[in-house]
């Protein structure tokens, strides 16, 4: 396979020379999504400059994810707290070029399977050593701050939006690299989970909803506090009604992969619309604090979603005139 | 501005290196009758110049209000350029054909120095655009420059020619013996401006 196949690149012939040049015309959805990723790796090491980053709020931040995980998980996340908290000039500098790498290795062509593959790791890594498994162990995972733990989501995208086409006819961008049924199932096992996670005692208590609303409203500007504010108030004691509606809302969406498409598209939309939601909920994943290492979950399950869309599959035609 | 002095000094040294490459672009264009995008390398030479001040205080050059009136003269000329091509003008190699996002670079200029507190630009202190009744536009215009940056790196491993017609010269070109000048560095450039552009944004969230 060659490269600009690899990497998603339209038949330029077929679309013109200007056109194929200049315009996001000649990027087919696959690279665009790809695109979207770096912009957001990008996003997560300029994030990672900021200057609170470099004193040590951030190793204090990263220990705190170790509160409530089993000693396995938890004392390799201190150890690593420790180690940032005494060379935190030097290793948060680190962690913020490598991420910036990442993105700008997705969007330069010859190393998009090299930055990809390196955002898996690094994304595990993360997950474990920055985010506790986003506190599914430790029984605090919830959709609305953030569970399964945003990092993990890079890795799920770098897996689906890998450069390679073992199921070209797949009729959306994520069943290409590892087949339909994979993508399916991922899809399937991610918002399952994430409705299984809006049951659990800790996500389904009277102020838990309302409680993270209002964690959100913290440092934002008004417009953001105001819809933070208000939603808190309306959800407040709400917790388990609140809890059983998303959670519906979330079987919906995980369900309808299988149905025909008009019903994915419908429950695609619905997907966007909740992770919309989940972001603003999340204080736009309190971005506006000065404390954000990531955007949060939101923008990045609206692009796995976008990964489902529905489309016409690539032609062989046109497979032939770039290889 | 608010970032570890060392991490500032170096993003503003980019600048500076941005400012001084672009002004090298357009001699070399003019002496060797290379086509560049004037308009673009001309912007990123005095953006180069305010960005660096921006970061680091001792490097500041002009007060904010001048600053302000030449990034709004920038931006209407993009905004001109925009509207040129809309219309379906002939491209020139010599301009932008692509102007939106240097007109997003130098509204983004202008905003920086709008919500940028004249006390604290004197100071060098950090600031910050919460308190802003247009702190929305904040993560918009970074999340803009971070996409023509990622956009950019997209479009580099291009091949220089096509990268030339992406970059600045749109189909047909006056001169079709002379090759674009640096095309890749140029995009360089850009991204290098729209990275830092971005940092500089996401300081003020």
């Amino acid at each position: 396979m060659s490269e600009s196949l690899a990497v998603g690149r339209a038949p330029a012939a077929a679309r013109g020379p200007a056109r194929a040049a200049g315009g996001t015309a000649a990027l087919d959805p696959r690279r665009k999504l790809q695109l979207a990723l770096g912009v957001i790796w990008v996003l997560d090491g300029i994030l990672q400059y900021q200057p609170s980053m470099f004193t040590t709020s951030f190793p204090g931040m990263l220990a705190e994810s170790a509160r409530g995980n089993p000693a396995v998980v938890a004392t390799p996340i201190t150890w690593s707290a420790n180690l940032i908290d005494h060379h935190v000039a030097v290793l948060n500098a680190v962690f913020a070029t490598v991420q910036l790498a990442l993105g700008l290795g997705i969007a330069w062509r010859p190393t998009v399977r090299l930055a990809l593959a390196a955002s898996v790791a690094w994304s595990l890594a993360v997950w474990w050593l920055g985010e506790g498994f986003g506190g599914i162990l430790a029984g605090t995972a919830s959709p609305v701050n953030g569970a399964p733990g945003p990092v993990v989501l890079y890795a799920v995208l770098a897996v689906l939006l890998w450069p390679a086409d073992r199921d070209p006819s797949a009729p959306f961008v994520a069943g290409r690299a590892v087949g339909r049924r994979v993508a399916r199932a991922t899809w399937l096992v991610l918002w399952g989970s994430l409705a299984a996670f809006a049951l659990l005692p800790a996500s389904r208590a009277p102020g838990a909803i309302s409680d993270t609303l209002s964690d959100g409203a913290v440092g934002a500007p008004a417009w953001l506090a105001w819809i933070d504010t208000h939603a808190a108030s309306a959800l407040n004691d709400r917790g388990l009604p609140a809890s059983i509606v998303l959670a519906v809302l979330l079987t919906a969406v995980a369900a309808a992969v299988y149905l025909p498409p008009p019903v994915v598209r419908a429950a695609l939309v619905l997907a966007l619309v909740l992770a919309a939601a989940l972001w603003l909920a999340q204080g736009m994943g309190e971005l506006f604090t000065g404390m954000a290492t990531d955007p949060e979950s939101g923008p990045l399950l609206a692009l796995l979603a976008l990964a489902f869309w529905p489309a016409a599959p690539v032609r062989p035609a046109a497979q032939a005139g770039e290889a | 501005m608010g970032g570890p002095a060392w991490l500032t000094g170096i993003f503003a040294a980019a600048m500076l290196a941005v400012a001084v490459y672009c002004t090298g672009r357009l001699i070399a264009a003019r002496r060797w009758r290379r086509p560049t995008e004037l308009d673009t390398d001309g912007a990123h030479v005095v953006m180069g110049l305010a960005m660096a001040g921006t970061l680091v205080s001792g490097l500041r050059t002009l007060p904010a209000t001048m600053w302000e009136a030449v990034f709004a003269a920038g931006a209407a000329w993009f905004g001109w350029r925009m509207l040129q091509a809309r219309r379906g003008a002939q491209p020139t190699p010599w301009r932008s054909s692509h102007p939106l996002p240097h007109l997003v670079e130098c509204a983004a200029m202008v905003f920086m120095f709008l919500i940028l507190p004249a006390s604290a630009a004197a100071r060098g202190i950090s600031m910050t655009a919460t308190e802003s009744r247009f702190s929305f536009l904040t993560l918009p215009l970074a999340l803009f420059l971070f996409g023509y940056a990622v956009w950019l790196g997209d479009r580099v491993t291009l091949h220089a020619p096509v990268l030339a017609l992406a970059a600045g010269g749109g189909s047909s070109t006056p001169h079709p013996a002379r090759r674009h000048l640096a095309p890749r560095c140029a995009a360089i450039c850009k991204i290098t401006m729209g990275i830092t552009m971005g940092y500089t944004l996401i300081l003020m969230l």
